[in-house]
């Protein structure tokens, strides 16, 4: 009883020290209240539909940022993993009767393969020149899948798979539950000693080489962790979507993510999950605008990256919170002195 | 003050209660059909014309007869955007059906997101006729799936096996001119010219198979860049051969430039098959004339009447829009004479009630008589029934200046069965194919 104690009143302590001081730790705990509380006040199928699809393309987007954004391996052909993922999960879901469950988890296998398929020809790419390779490859993966229609499904992709679960609500929790776990997983990993690696390779690969890390192994690595995380999110776009087709592996869906991911921050993994839950309802919900919807998103997009060039996300970080120049700890910006250190703040 | 307020709040809240009431009442009065396909494309612009001129037509003459009740039709647009996203399209479809409360959906038209949206609307047992997706698939689902796809019907076109059959049979038709006109003893040599597109790869071994069958001989296959500004390489290829037809299938801007090049060269051949571009009123100007003599598969013709229906339709759309209709204005007759007529025969909007009478009628469109069939097995499908008396398309030809229409004429598909659609004009070979062979 004394231990469960301690661990609440730890938790207590850690929420009003750590939590509640910093404006951005707070809109993190908005933001889970929010997924996990909005079917209570809407049961709308068509809300629900857009937020579940919203979850799926933050998982999407958080992975490119993993790779791209945090080791800096430009990748400009992502829609491969998600395509993989999708493609793979419906056909074990369609010819072996694998329940999602297997089937989302085992297409994001084929994933890592594929990550590592691009993973291995890249590793001696840089910049310009791995983001035109990485292009090619959803580009060559669609002509496979119209080269064997038989087992593709050619143009019309693969349908009649099994739904996620009989009701919307129930495809939402399962799909944003996931997403906020997933995610976690991602912010852990860029928290981690392999995300200061990450971040390392991305700033100065050959110091890092010098250093003794395998920077091979390490790039590999993120290209598997991305394609795991992208295959993910394809499988749950398959079983959501009830088809998986050629659209999952077409190049504008490659540039989404990369505008989702530019638009919220890169190396972040909020900012693209934040651009997303921001940008896809926006678009969905601008409907009545009708054909000045695109120009208005592209309006949005402009505007953004125009004054702020880090990203949205990461500029109302720094509107909110300020850095102290000698802990290097965050603080409210209303703040004179560091929380910790009680250095004066600038 | 708190007086004054009270006051000002009770009528207000009245005024609002009755209106509310009032709108709702007058909300039940209305059938409301989700017209839905990429507006900001031509097809997507055809749905919503075709379904105008229908709620139009029908509000015009007092509304649908439901019962002893009349309603009207109010249409609501969605814009899919399937060409560049299915996931929007199944968003646009979610909306219509669960916000919009849509008691019908016409449209859509790339069969991907067909398909994806079919799903959708199956599951909340709205009827939903498809205008635009060619694909067999789209009905074998309802064959194989009766009680889960029986919801959804074809409008148009007809299904991709009925494009190729017709596509085929109209280059049967003008080989047989050609043996007749130029006297040709031997095989009519065929030169299949095909974009280098995935849609267009199942073609080629079609092609190969059948035209040997139909006593042709397949003397090349050439496959040009959908978007190939010049084509010269493959026409003078084409004249090598002495291919007297060149069965075309371009749905991309190559048609242009393919279409004028041979008539600049005078290729001795002509071009029979799928010209997306030769079905556009521009054509002419866009080959500056050099596309004279194309023959293409077409849903109307100026002055072609496949029934009764056809020309009031044709010339209403033409005076109302200024251009002639594409099959995806196939929406008109999906609800005017699909929907509507069979609500006001059985007098109730009960889904389930109008797919069993739908299933058992038979009925006249514009552009044909509409059945539809069951497959080998005796299952459903709601496809549309191909072949004389039903849906057949049209072969049209640029002359002069102007697309006529110029199959089925004189169509005999079976012993003692005739076709000819009024207003059709016989085919005219290019003079240069008279110069060509007749020396020989």
């Amino acid at each position: 009883m004394k231990t469960i104690l301690f661990y609440i009143r730890k938790l207590f302590a850690v929420v009003k020290n750590e939590v509640l001081v910093l404006p951005s730790r707070v809109a993190v705990i908005f933001f889970f209240l929010f997924i996990l509380l909005l079917p209570f006040f809407t049961d709308d199928v068509y809300i629900l539909r857009i937020f579940t699809l919203a979850s799926i393309f933050a998982i999407f987007a958080a992975s490119w940022d993993l790779l791209s954004g945090f080791t800096g391996q430009m990748n400009f052909g992502h829609a491969l993993f998600f395509g993989v993922g999708a493609y793979g999960a419906a056909l074990l879901n369609l010819h072996y009767q694998i329940p999602p469950w297997g089937s989302i988890p085992l297409g994001a296998l084929v994933g890592v393969a594929a990550g590592l398929i691009i993973g291995i020809p890249s590793l001696r790419l840089k910049g310009t020149y791995l983001a035109l390779t990485t292009l090619a490859f959803p580009i060559i993966l669609l002509g496979l899948v119209f080269t064997f229609p038989g087992f593709t499904g050619g143009e019309l992709g693969i349908s009649g798979i099994e739904r996620l679960a009989p009701t919307r609500v129930q495809e939402y929790y399962i799909i944003s539950v996931l997403m906020l776990g997933l995610c976690t997983i991602m912010w852990a990993i860029t928290d981690s000693n392999t995300g200061i690696i990450f971040h390392a390779i991305r700033e100065d690969e050959i110091a890092v080489r010098a250093s003794g890390v395998n920077t091979t192994r390490y790039k590999l690595l993120a290209f598997c962790l991305s394609g795991f995380f992208a295959g993910i999110a394809g499988g749950l776009y398959a079983h959501f979507m009830r088809i998986a087709g050629p659209s999952t592996l077409e190049v504008s869906l490659s540039f989404q993510v990369v505008i989702w991911a530019i638009f919220g921050g890169a190396a972040t993994i909020y900012g693209p999950i934040g651009a997303v839950f921001f940008l896809y309802p926006l678009v969905e919900f601008m409907h009545v605008l009708k054909d000045y919807r695109i120009l208005m998103f592209a309006f949005v997009v402009l505007l953004v990256l125009l004054f702020m060039p880090d990203g949205l996300f990461r500029w109302l970080r720094e509107k909110v919170e300020e850095e102290c120049p000698r802990c290097k700890v965050r603080n409210i910006a209303t703040r004179k002195t560091c929380r910790v250190c009680t250095a004066p703040l600038d | 003050m708190k007086m004054f307020k009270r006051l000002i709040f009770v009528p207000v809240l009245v005024v609002a209660l009755t209106i509310s009431i009032w709108a709702n009442a007058f909300a039940a009065d209305e059938i409301k059909i989700g017209v839905i396909g990429p507006m900001k494309f031509v097809q997507g612009i055809s749905h919503w014309n075709g379904a105008v001129m229908a709620a139009d037509e029908i509000n015009a003459r007092g509304g649908v007869k439901v019962g002893n009740k009349m309603m009207k039709i109010k249409l609501i647009q969605a814009d899919s955007n399937e060409f560049l996203s299915i996931t929007d399209a199944t968003n646009a479809m979610e909306r219509l059906i669960t916000k919009d409360k849509v008691h019908f959906v016409v449209g859509g038209f790339r069969t991907e997101a067909v398909m994806a949206m079919q799903d959708i609307a199956m599951h909340q047992k709205v009827i939903f006729i498809g205008c635009g997706a060619a694909h067999d698939e789209l009905c074998n689902r309802v064959a194989k799936y009766y009680d889960q796809y029986k919801y959804f019907f074809r409008g148009t076109p007809f299904n991709s096996t009925n494009l190729v059959r017709a596509a085929f049979i109209h280059v049967g038709t003008v080989a047989e001119v050609i043996k007749k006109e130029l006297d040709i003893k031997g095989p009519i040599k065929v030169a299949f010219v095909a974009e280098k597109a995935q849609w267009a790869d199942a073609m080629v071994p079609a092609v190969q198979a059948t035209l040997p069958k139909m006593g042709m001989e397949l003397v090349g296959v050439w496959r040009p860049s959908p978007v190939a500004t010049d084509v010269t390489a493959e026409l003078a290829g084409i004249q090598r051969t002495g291919a007297h037809l060149i069965f075309t299938v371009f749905s991309s801007s190559v048609g242009i430039p393919f279409a004028r090049q041979a008539g600049e060269l005078k290729v001795p051949a002509i071009q029979v098959g799928i010209n997306v571009e030769a079905s556009k009123d521009d054509f002419w100007k866009a080959t500056r004339g050099q596309g004279n003599y194309v023959v293409i598969s077409a849903t109307y013709a100026r002055d072609v009447e496949c029934n009764e229906l056809t020309k009031p339709f044709v010339e209403g759309y033409l005076k109302r829009f200024g251009e002639m209709p594409t099959y995806t204005a196939g929406t008109y007759e999906s609800i005017k004479m699909s929907l509507v007529d069979t609500i006001e025969m059985i007098g109730t909007l009960d889904p389930d009630k109008i797919v069993e009478a739908l299933e058992n009628r038979v009925y006249k469109t514009p552009p044909s008589t509409i059945m539809y069939v069951k497959d080998n097995l005796g299952r459903h499908t709601h496809d549309i029934r191909f072949g004389p008396g039903y849906a057949t398309g049209l072969a049209v030809q640029w002359q002069d200046g102007k697309l006529v229409g110029v199959w089925p004429n004189g169509w005999k598909p079976a012993p003692g069965v005739e076709v000819t659609y009024k207003g059709m004009k016989p085919i005219k070979l290019p003079p240069w194919m008279y110069q060509a062979y007749k020396k020989k």
